[in-house]
């Protein structure tokens, strides 16, 4: 029902894979052997509380945190974290380290039309730029990469900053 | 009828063929893309634009106090997504495919307004190509915000589409191409 060239010049273009979320779990929960589910059905209370911290909640009001274990201990959370703006959705994958901080990210989906912009920040290095940050300290890929890098890149180092932010904040309020 | 397409000029005809032609491909793989991505029963179409991840009548409200749940999973099944419609991307959808699909309503509406056909079928052909859309988005709205049960009105949307098509390009071609009286 996706129609005609005129449809193509209006519509969101088609998702891309940027990297297998097999993969992100194996880069972001390195060693673990089992891994748990751990889903949130926000209340209105919990929902207005991540609202006010970072101005989002999550649409469905359900957060999910996979948690990665070997002998039972656990070695590392993952959240999976959709950014969505005029482009299209980006879909980024979040690694913490059992001290609560931030042990990689992943951008796991975007469409066709932003993977150039996302390929040229990631190369700048956006993503170092988060690797050992605490949950509480605000992402600043984007500040860092801006300046070697268009201004669409910056743009979508913007949206990658938000969606760290936003799964800090879960993690942060209800995780722990 | 506003013009005959049966003595309408050939470049006309050649014309509406390959609009026809073109908008029959994109429709299969529209067809394609709804089996990949929100499936063909009332179930699945349920689980695609319904809220997402509850039961459906306990998810409509959130819970009093945030309701935590914990299950083994493995790696495939991180691995696998399910390909969940949320409202944010539903104001999406609805916003760039609602005036697509008026233009091609409109478009096979005037190839309608060219058939040999009664008054009354033309009209009840564009009844039909203007309701589909709107069934279609109704049903995904209907079953996102009051229930589940809503995602027939959506097929019913996107079967009524294929209908619509269906009348125009058969007759068109066929009043077009072999009946020139």
């Amino acid at each position: 029902m996706k129609l005609l060239l005129l449809v193509a010049l209006l519509h969101i273009t088609p998702t891309v894979v940027l990297m297998k979320r097999e993969d992100a779990v194996t880069k972001l929960l390195p060693g673990a052997d089992q891994f748990v589910s751990r889903e949130l059905h926000l209340s209105s209370a919990d929902s207005k509380r991540i609202h006010d911290a970072v101005g989002w909640e999550p649409a469905d009001g359900v957060v999910t945190f996979y948690l990665g274990k070997k002998h039972d201990q656990v070695t590392g959370v993952l959240v999976f974290m959709r950014v969505d703006c005029q482009h299209g959705p980006i879909e980024l994958a979040i690694g913490y380290d059992p001290r609560g901080t931030i042990r990689a990210v992943e951008v796991t989906k975007a469409t066709v039309e932003m993977k150039p912009w996302i390929v040229e920040a990631l190369r700048a290095g956006l993503t170092n730029e988060y690797r050992g940050l605490a949950v509480a300290e605000p992402p600043s890929g984007a500040e860092k990469v801006k300046p070697h890098v268009g201004a669409m890149p910056g743009y979508m180092a913007e949206l990658i900053d938000k969606g760290v932010m936003h799964a800090d904040a879960a993690y942060r309020l209800f995780y722990r | 009828m506003l013009y005959d397409l049966r003595r309408s000029d050939v470049r006309v005809r050649w014309l509406v063929t390959l609009l026809l032609a073109t908008l029959g491909t994109s429709y299969l793989f529209g067809a394609w893309m709804v089996g990949l991505y929100a499936g063909y029963s009332p179930r699945k179409v349920a689980e695609t634009y319904g809220p997402a991840g509850e039961t459906p009548m306990t998810m409509q409200m959130p819970p009093e106090t945030t309701m935590v749940t914990e299950r083994p999973i493995s790696m495939a099944e991180m691995g696998e997504e399910q390909h969940h419609v949320d409202r944010d991307l539903l104001v999406q959808d609805t916003h760039v495919h609602m005036p697509m699909y008026a233009v091609i309503a409109a478009c096979l509406s005037v190839i309608a307004l060219g058939l040999a056909i009664p008054r009354w079928a033309g009209l009840s052909i564009i009844a039909l190509l203007f309701a589909a859309p709107w069934l279609d988005f109704a049903g995904m709205w209907l079953t996102k915000l009051v229930s589940p049960g809503f995602a027939i009105v959506a097929l019913a949307g996107g079967w009524a589409m294929a209908l619509g098509y269906l009348i125009v390009a058969v007759l068109a071609t066929y009043q077009m191409w072999w009946r020139k009286t």
